[in-house]
């Protein structure tokens, strides 16, 4: 499903990617996981389109096609999703319009028309309920005032609602509660199936209880540095990543 | 020292000759010497250094008539009257067309100027003393000798029905010009909301320059509207003072959609303790409009507090200035300030000019002021992206979000929705927008 070959990347002017490869394939769950500062949210990024990050070398291809040569908004109707860390908040947008107009984008690059009003709502309500989120919701700018937790809540609410091939999730886990984070988790496996694969961007071994990973990889220094089981997270909540970082500069 | 007598000054100067004398004319005679001295402002005046008067001096002008034939039946002219739900005044050329309606709303005290001029001209007098800025002040000058009429308001009490004045500017032919005059009183203690429409008839040049004085007792509370859609060739100087008592507080929206040439000013004595202004400004500059708005507010007792919203868009090769002032008095301690300007330029030919000023002539006040001016948050606009949106939507809804920090705080749902409407019109991809609501 994606292929990432030696992919480097710069961010104003900094080399922050020297060579990453990675394959997910479809069914997949990979956890990417790293020190501050590894390149994990810049690997995000670059995967969803961010125009002022340049791409100095590497290939991407998602499903076949060229992933770096399509614009944010062509990937995002492709199937790819991200999960930002730091969602921006949009006073003035409505939550819900932003949910319709995505659905809607998505829906007319497939050739499917608009979708009914009616029809949309109590679908948003369901998701709603199963990511237990408030009423207040519907009426509210996109991720205006809400807490924390509440807008890690509402991107998980997005992919539910958009049901992307390939979701990129970076650190929706942190600054969450053990509630809040059995609710993230639910809604991310409720989402697993054969024609769907995730990956999830975090820095806690936590997040893996609930959503079992099928890969696991340390990001460092804009590599990866090793690539393993679910056992490799618990190894690392165990030493760190000092040795794997020391070993890779050895 | 006489100002040179352009075509302009020779055609105010000779409206002034064609006026009846009344028991105003002391204060209307020395208006007049002033303006005749100091004549129209210039790009070396400070306050003016962005807009030129230069096509306005060579424009002559004449007295727009009370009862052109093109002015007949104009009762729904406005679209803040929620379909006339709102009591509306018509004021043609600054001359009231007084209905039974709006003399019906408990709590409001209605007359025309030309009457109080012919039965109480005492009352009137000390709102046509020239201030000690009136070098600063030439258009309200010039209002001051020329008004031919207006309105008086009294509001004794707290009212809920808002009011709505529409002004209507222009006639047959070239050059009207009209001068509007209100004067808004507040009794200690009242409440009301009144909205002031600035419109045209017709599509030829215009000029309207209009003057609103307002006095809000102790703890009096005013929400004023002034909304502006002139045409294309409509030229338009509005001035508001507002004088604010103990505890008063005042809400002003300013909202610029239309116009040649808009000049709009707004100053705030905030006379006593706990005086309280919150001014919104919402500035759309849209094909070669030029609009330059003044909100000055002046700190003159301690605990005072005054917040300044300013919102521009500047599309085609239009032009929005927002001059905001903030000037605290010695002695007016513990004055709590905020200016707030944003800009967001759609066009490489348009211009948004922002400049926040500070005052403070004391010790141990809270003055916060921003200003920033540029392209739409690469932020939200990515975050858009990412969702999928193509980009003429994301920048639609960007535009309308950025807006909606003024829109938002207009307490009259009604109004709020006739002035999204016609905002949404000036921005690019408006029909995009109108699914969006």
């Amino acid at each position: 499903m994606l292929k990432i070959t030696n992919l480097h990347v710069s961010v104003a002017g900094k080399q922050i990617l020297n060579g990453v490869n990675l394959s997910v394939n479809a069914g997949e769950v990979h956890a990417i996981m790293g020190p501050n500062g590894s390149g994990k949210s810049t690997l995000a990024q670059v995967l969803a389109g961010r125009e002022d990050y340049q791409v100095t070398s590497g290939a991407v291809i998602f499903e076949g096609r060229d992933l770096l040569a399509m614009p944010a908004e062509e990937r995002a109707r492709a199937g790819f999703f991200l999960g930002f860390q730091y969602p921006v908040e949009i006073p003035g947008v409505n939550n819900v319009y932003l949910l319709k107009a995505a659905l809607n984008a998505k829906r007319k690059s497939a050739g499917l028309p608009e979708v009914d009003a009616y029809e949309f709502l109590s679908l948003i309500k369901e998701k709603m309920k199963f990511m237990h989120m408030s009423e207040s919701f519907l009426t509210r700018g996109v991720n205006e005032g809400f807490s924390g937790g509440e807008k890690k809540r509402n991107e998980v609410l997005q992919m539910l609602v958009l049901e992307p091939k390939l979701a990129i999730l970076d650190e929706t886990d942190s600054g969450l509660d053990i509630d809040a984070l059995k609710i993230v988790s639910e809604g991310v496996n409720s989402l697993r199936g054969p024609q769907r694969a995730t990956i999830l961007v975090t820095h806690y071994q936590r997040l893996l209880d609930y959503i079992a990973p099928d890969q696991v990889h340390v990001l460092g220094g804009g590599r990866i540095l090793k690539s393993g089981d679910k056992s490799l997270a618990l190894e690392l909540e165990k030493r760190g990543y000092d040795w794997l970082v020391e070993s890779a500069v050895a | 020292m006489s100002a040179v007598m352009t075509p302009a000054m020779r055609s105010f100067e000779s409206q002034w000759q064609g006026r009846r004398a009344d028991a105003l004319s002391p204060w209307r005679e020395s208006a007049m010497q002033r303006f005749l001295a100091l004549g129209v402002p210039t790009v070396h005046d400070d306050s003016w250094r962005y807009t030129n008067m230069r096509v306005l001096q060579a424009q002559s002008f004449r007295d727009a008539g009370a009862n052109d034939s093109a002015l007949s039946a104009p009762g729904d002219a406005s679209w803040l009257t929620d379909q006339g739900r709102i009591p509306s005044i018509l004021i043609v050329n600054g001359h009231p067309r007084l209905s039974a309606v709006a003399a019906q709303i408990d709590g409001f005290e209605i007359r025309s100027l030309r009457e109080l001029v012919a039965t109480e001209p005492s009352r009137l007098s000390r709102y046509l003393e020239a201030t000690s800025d009136a070098d600063q002040r030439r258009w309200e000058l010039l209002n001051t000798a020329l008004f031919a009429d207006g309105l008086h308001i009294e509001i004794k009490r707290p009212i809920d029905t808002p009011l709505c004045l529409v002004h209507l500017t222009g006639g047959a032919g070239e050059g009207n010009a009209a001068y509007p005059r209100v004067i808004i009183s507040a009794a200690p203690g009242s409440r009301a909301t009144i909205i002031e429409h600035h419109l045209n008839v017709g599509t030829e040049a215009t000029l309207c320059n209009s003057f609103t004085q307002a006095e809000l007792g102790a703890g009096a509370q005013l929400e004023h509207y002034r909304v502006f859609t002139g045409h294309e060739d409509a030229t338009q100087f509005d001035s508001l003072d507002v004088v604010q008592d103990r505890d008063s507080s005042c809400r002003q929206f300013t909202i610029a959609l239309g116009g040649s040439v808009l000049r709009t000013t707004l100053q705030s004595r905030l006379g006593e303790a706990g005086a309280a202004l919150d001014s919104y400004s919402l500035l759309v500059g849209h094909g070669e409009r030029h609009v330059d708005s003044v909100v000055i507010a002046t700190h003159g007792a301690p605990a005072t507090r005054s917040r300044q919203t300013a919102r521009s868009v500047a599309s085609g090769s239009s032009r929005t200035i927002f001059n905001s002032k903030v000037i605290v008095s010695a002695g007016a301690s513990k004055s709590d300030s905020q200016q707030s300007c944003r800009g967001i330029l759609l066009s490489p030919t348009a211009e948004i000019d922002s400049r926040p000023q500070l005052e403070i002539h004391t010790d141990e006040v809270k003055c916060a002021h921003g200003a920033t001016t540029g392209r739409l948050d690469p932020e939200m606009y990515f975050y858009l992206l990412s969702r999928g949106l193509d980009r003429d939507t994301a920048q639609s809804l960007l535009i309308f979000a950025f807006v909606a920090d003024v829109l938002t705080r207009i307490s009259l749902p009604a109004a709020r929705a006739a002035i999204e409407t016609a905002l949404i019109a000036q921005l690019p991809n408006a029909e995009l927008l109108r699914a969006f609501r």
